[in-house]
């Protein structure tokens, strides 16, 4: 197959090209390949019950992240694998759909004690932790690009998921290394990230699905 | 003269004596310590002048001595007008004085001061009104008499940058009574952020004394330990609805200058007092300073502000200075207490130094230094932001603020007087009872954010005011003696002046800033209001009350450019080609918020190798909707002109979108993918409006539709494959799709794999003119998919094309681009596209505009039009006269040189009496030539049956 050159394992390509190496209190990583699967249903549709995810809220459930991003609309973030069980354990009789926006969208996550801060740089909203609390879903401008993000601590660290149109991710990622400069982040990138065509990159599905699982440490239904 | 005036260590000095700084004062060398600030560093050197006054060039020393003295703005190397008494001293700094010419020493301009009768307040205004034609040569003349400092054009940006911050509760101010309302606050489990104009915490009480000094360092301590955070050096300089407040941060590690803005539930206002001038004769020689200035240059700086000094006090500050003043060596020759109805009338000396104090009792006393402290003014201007106006008490001579606001709070000497630990109490209660109303605010914000902590539904009741009062202690009412002087010493207006200025009828305080632009000037009234409001009172035999104040408005403190400005947000949109086209060596060319490549070297040739073999082009901004549910064409068919209930899945349809005027909104092609499911495309710069038009649509007039939009246009790579061996390339990259003609007709979708990517879209469809595909794959594997084709194809002729190649072919073809060829009042009538627009429909988005405008035989038409000469290429927008005259009948919209047609071509926008096919036009270029062009019979200048692009 890797001497095919129709059919070569196929390279996710970052929206994310440029690298950026310091070291310090904050990390960058840029998690664009992680599948986005967007369901858009009536709030009061059983597929929305079955969601149990309300408007600006998050959840875990079975190794996918579902994000609440607008009355009508679930994010479903994780590994491909996780993100389609996930919805194909929905109802989805009347009016529902299911977008993948794997490809539409940027998105990189900041970790660290300093990664509020760092977005009160960039971003006019309430970071605090009973306005904007762990896993709680905003929709807001960051460096004058509209975008989603999630509030998504792991271990304890504070940690926010931001995704935006694709288009605007390098300039995005950019404006976010920029304000973290100040508290000395580190960006990692994810550049060799492979996803094989019909096949399935443990190592990296497993780095993708560890991203999303809870911290009780439950794994995503083996394909 | 190093130092001369430099005492030995002080109990609360501020300066490192382990560490002496050399700089330079207009070329001459001296030094200071860390820790000074540059007032207090050139005043050890014993320098009494430190600039020149705006208008009369007089000589000037420090009044104030802090971040207000009027006096004491200089040029730090290439940054001017610099507060010197604040701005730190730096190793190496070159300080020059302002606006003094050849030299501060000998300035030619003082002779504005022999004249200075003439130049009373209005001269400006009066004398350069007329004649107006001369009105370039007075600004030329007059800009070399500007003051201020010099600005370099070259000077480096720097980085300036912003926050939001969303506090609990702001604190402006941090003497004792900020200090403790912050600590009081944070206690009570808000949120706090402190900000203090100066350098370090404490307020007055750091040149105070011993007791004075320890209480600062305590509450300091507190302040810490309770986790506020603290920002120096900055200002809160503005408050705005819903205490949005701007805080100005001077002293940042990364930024020169950082703008926070912050939001805050409960915005507590404790800036102390300001200490206000006295107005007599003389009250600007060099040597005239208030109390405030004395006390921080000997307890702070260890400097010795005069040998010989007379105290004139109205309060007990005034009395510590004398008392300061003694103890630093200072032979006080007299006190002239105000409070006993003892005064001053002026100052009189050399113009650069002060050498005698006469008094009101027609006594002389000799001295090199006249200490004033006549009073206090209140700034109120955040209280008057918040919408405040202040009232004015005559038993204290000063404004206190005039009503109770919920969410700002004052504490400290704006709200009354008391001892210091009187004040400190009423802080506490004040921070109590803002850290009270914080939690309220806090509640309902909570209440109405969806992602936010619920809350009870219930609010809290909201905390009453239960503070207790402050007294108002009499002051003598001192604003000027029986002579005459400065009232606003950055502006240079006098009591004089403001006493003429009433009596030709600038009456109102309003009026007479504005005329004698007394309090415009860098303390925005902070030193001169007062007296300003009190001349003014005296020339209208009224009371200060009844004249009132002007009002204060943002900002408090100064604030750079370059902290307004921040970082430039920008945002930059590339499509995953773009890597490929950089290092391919395409031009770019921004396009909106894209970079698109406009070229790879030569777009005629880009064009030619398409038409002759193939081009691929990068179209993925292209705008893409993702629709689904079963109404959709019914959307559709609301949107568009033209029907679309019965589109084949397969099948690919163009459309016109108009607004409900009837004007075109936007174009493009809908294709049907599956049963639900439709794939729309917008123009690139239209993507975002349609959309919104869509959603509105849906949301508003027909909720009951079951349709669903989801914004793609970046999830897809788009190529466009055009040319002659179109076909034949994308064979060789798709496996699963039939490519033939009659399998895959012009306007027809199919989905795929190309190049081994799956659900990739196809349509048989083309901007150019030529057979062509366009290949939408998920854009993480598009750079993939471009390599691919131009890999294959390198036998069938590829090479990339630009947006500029594109354009060409589209003229060529005669496909208008909406925004270019139309404009906001271009009617879908007007198009020419009548064959699309379906009365015959129920409705459709502007179709009673639509039907009355095709009724009229008067709407201008988009037509092609082609120059007599073919080598004349007129620009865009020229205009297209009735011939022999100036009568504009319509414009150019499109024009390029055609390399297809050798010759040139474009699109244009006639009155319908010039829109017929063969008739002959006059086109003005810009250059003024007239030329002649004749109407096309059809848009398309090349292939006008389109026999290739349904090849």
């Amino acid at each position: 197959m890797a001497d095919d050159p129709l059919s070569p394992l196929l390279r996710f390509e970052s929206p994310i090209v440029t690298p950026y190496h310091t070291g310090g209190a904050l990390t960058l990583d840029d998690e664009s390949s992680a599948s986005k699967l967007l369901v858009l249903a009536d709030p009061a549709s059983p597929t929305a019950q079955q969601l149990a995810t309300t408007f600006g809220s998050a959840h875990r459930n079975e190794g996918v992240l579902v994000c609440g991003v607008r009355p009508n609309e679930w994010l479903i973030l994780g590994s491909s694998e996780a993100c389609w069980a996930a919805v194909a354990t929905l109802d989805q009789e009347g009016h529902v759909s299911v977008v993948d926006l794997t490809h539409s969208r940027a998105m990189f996550r900041i970790s660290g004690a300093p990664s509020a801060s760092a977005l009160e740089k960039l971003c006019s909203v309430d970071w605090n932790d009973d306005m904007t609390p762990n896993l709680a879903v905003v929709s807001a401008s960051v460096a004058k690009v509209t975008c989603d993000i999630i509030r998504d601590d792991h271990d304890g660290v504070r940690s926010y998921v931001i995704a935006c149109d694709r288009s605007f991710g390098q300039y995005l990622f950019d404006a976010v290394v920029d304000a973290a400069q100040e508290f000395r982040a580190q960006a990692s990138l994810r550049d060799e990230i492979w996803i094989a065509d019909d096949a399935f990159s443990t190592e990296v599905d497993a780095e993708i699905a560890d991203l999303f699982v809870d911290d009780d440490g439950d794994e995503p239904a083996d394909r | 003269m190093n130092q001369s005036a430099r005492l030995s260590a002080q109990p609360g000095e501020l300066i490192d004596r382990s560490t002496p700084v050399r700089f330079s004062w207009n070329g001459a060398s001296l030094t200071g310590f860390a820790g000074d600030t540059i007032a207090s560093a050139l005043s050890a050197n014993a320098v009494r002048v430190v600039s020149r006054s705006m208008k009369y060039h007089r000589p000037r020393g420090y009044l104030t001595a802090d971040y207000w003295d009027p006096n004491g703005f200089v040029q730090v190397a290439d940054d001017p007008n610099v507060r010197s008494g604040h701005r730190l001293l730096a190793e190496g700094m070159e300080i020059e004085a302002q606006n003094a010419w050849p030299s501060l020493e000998h300035d030619i301009k003082a002779a504005n001061g022999l004249v200075g009768r003439f130049l009373t307040a209005g001269f400006y205004y009066k004398t350069f009104i007329r004649p107006q034609r001369l009105w370039p040569t007075y600004e030329k003349v007059l800009a070399r008499f500007a003051p201020g400092g010099t600005v370099d054009l070259d000077t480096p940006l720097g980085y300036h940058d912003k926050r939001y911050a969303h506090p609990d509760v702001v604190v402006a101010g941090g003497g004792p009574s900020g200090m403790a309302a912050a600590i009081a606050a944070a206690e009570a489990g808000a949120n706090v952020m402190l900000v203090e104009h100066g350098h370090a915490l404490g307020g007055h009480l750091l040149w105070g004394d011993d007791t004075d000094r320890s209480l600062a360092s305590e509450l300091s301590t507190a302040v810490f330990a309770a986790g506020v955070e603290v920002l120096t050096d900055s200002t809160v300089t503005g408050r705005y609805e819903d205490n949005w407040c701007a805080i100005v941060q001077r002293s940042h590690p990364r930024s020169v200058e950082r703008l926070i803005k912050a939001r805050a539930k409960v915005l507590v206002v404790a800036p102390g007092l300001i200490e206000r001038p006295y107005v007599f004769a003389g009250n600007d020689k060099p040597g005239v300073m208030l109390s405030g200035a004395v006390r921080r240059l000997i307890n702070l700086y260890a400097v010795r502000p005069g040998r010989q000094a007379v105290v004139f006090s109205a309060n007990a500050d005034g009395d510590a200075a004398a008392e300061d003043l003694a103890r630093a060596g200072v032979e006080v020759a007299r006190v002239i207490d105000g409070r006993r109805g003892e005064n001053i009338v002026a100052a009189h000396g050399s113009a650069k130094t002060l050498k005698s104090v006469e008094l009101a009792d027609g006594t002389s006393v000799d001295a090199d230094l006249l200490v004033v402290a006549a009073g206090w003014t209140a700034p109120t201007s955040l209280l008057n932001m918040a919408g405040d106006r202040p009232v004015y008490d005559e038993t204290a001579a000063r404004f206190f603020p005039g009503s109770s606001i919920d969410t700002v709070l004052v504490a400290g000497g704006l709200a009354g007087d008391g001892s210091v630990d009187q004040l400190v109490e009423h802080a506490r209660a004040t921070g109590q009872l803002a850290a009270d109303r914080s939690r309220v605010v806090r509640h309902r914000l909570q209440a109405r954010t969806a992602r936010a902590v619920a809350v009870s539904e219930t609010e809290p009741t909201w905390p009453t005011d239960n503070r207790p009062l402050l007294d108002r202690e009499p002051h003598p009412a001192l604003f000027r003696s029986s002579t005459h002087g400065i009232v606003d010493y950055s502006e240079d207006v006098g009591s004089r002046d403001l006493v003429a200025a009433a009596g030709e009828g600038y009456d109102s305080v309003e009026l007479i800033k504005r005329f004698t632009t007394a309090t415009m000037g860098p303390a925005q009234g902070k030193l001169e209001t007062v007296n300003t409001v009190a001349v003014l009172a005296e020339a209208r035999e009224e009371t200060i009350a009844e004249v009132g104040t002007t009002v204060w408005r943002p900002p408090y403190a100064p604030i750079t450019l370059g902290a307004l400005g921040g970082r430039i947000f920008e945002p930059v949109r590339v499509s995953s080609i773009q890597p490929w086209h950089e290092a391919h060596g395409a031009t770019p060319i921004v396009a909106g918020a894209w970079i698109r490549p406009e070229h790879y070297g030569d777009p005629h040739n880009e064009v030619r190798n398409t038409r002759a073999n193939v081009g691929i082009t990068d179209v993925t901004p292209l705008g893409k909707l993702d629709l689904r549910g079963p109404d959709v064409a019914k959307l559709l068919s609301q949107l568009y002109t033209n029907k679309w209930m019965k589109l084949d899945v397969g099948s690919v349809r163009y459309g016109i979108m108009c607004a409900e005027d009837g004007v075109v909104l936007d174009d493009g092609v809908t294709g049907r993918l599956a049963e639900n499911h439709y794939l729309m495309t917008t123009t690139s710069s239209g993507a975002a409006t349609v959309w919104e038009w869509a959603e509105s649509w849906l949301q508003t007039e027909h909720p009951d539709w079951q349709v669903h939009i989801t914004p793609v246009t970046t999830g897809f790579t788009s190529i466009n494959v055009a040319g002659p061996n179109s076909r034949d390339l994308v064979r060789r990259v798709v496996e699963d799709v039939d490519l033939d003609p009659d399998a895959f007709p012009y306007m027809g979708v199919r989905t795929g794999t190309v190049a081994g990517v799956a659900d990739a879209i196809m349509w048989r469809i083309g901007f150019t003119g030529e057979l062509s595909f366009e290949l939408h794959v998920p854009a993480g594997h598009g750079l993939h998919v471009w390599e691919t084709l131009l890999r294959e194809g390198s036998d069938l002729g590829i090479a990339p094309f630009g947006l500029e190649a594109q354009r060409i072919m589209r003229l060529e073809k005669g496909h208008f681009i909406v925004g270019q060829d139309t404009d906001g009042l271009t009617q879908a009538a007007s198009t020419g596209m009548d064959a699309l627009i379906k009365l015959d429909k129920t409705d459709f988005a502007g179709k009673p505009e639509v039907t009355w405008a095709l009724e009229r035989d008067d709407l201008p038409s988009i037509v092609a039009i082609q120059t007599i000469d073919p080598n004349e290429v007129p620009d865009e927008a020229c205009q297209i006269v009735r011939a022999g005259t100036n009568e504009i009948l319509g414009r150019i919209t499109s024009s390029r040189m055609s390399p297809t047609l050798e010759r040139s071509i474009c699109l244009g926008q006639v009155a319908a009496e010039v829109a017929e096919p063969g008739t002959r036009l006059t086109v003005v270029l810009i250059d003024g030539r007239r030329v002649e062009a004749i109407v096309m019979p059809h848009h398309a200048h090349f292939d006008p049956e389109g026999e290739r692009l349904r090849g």
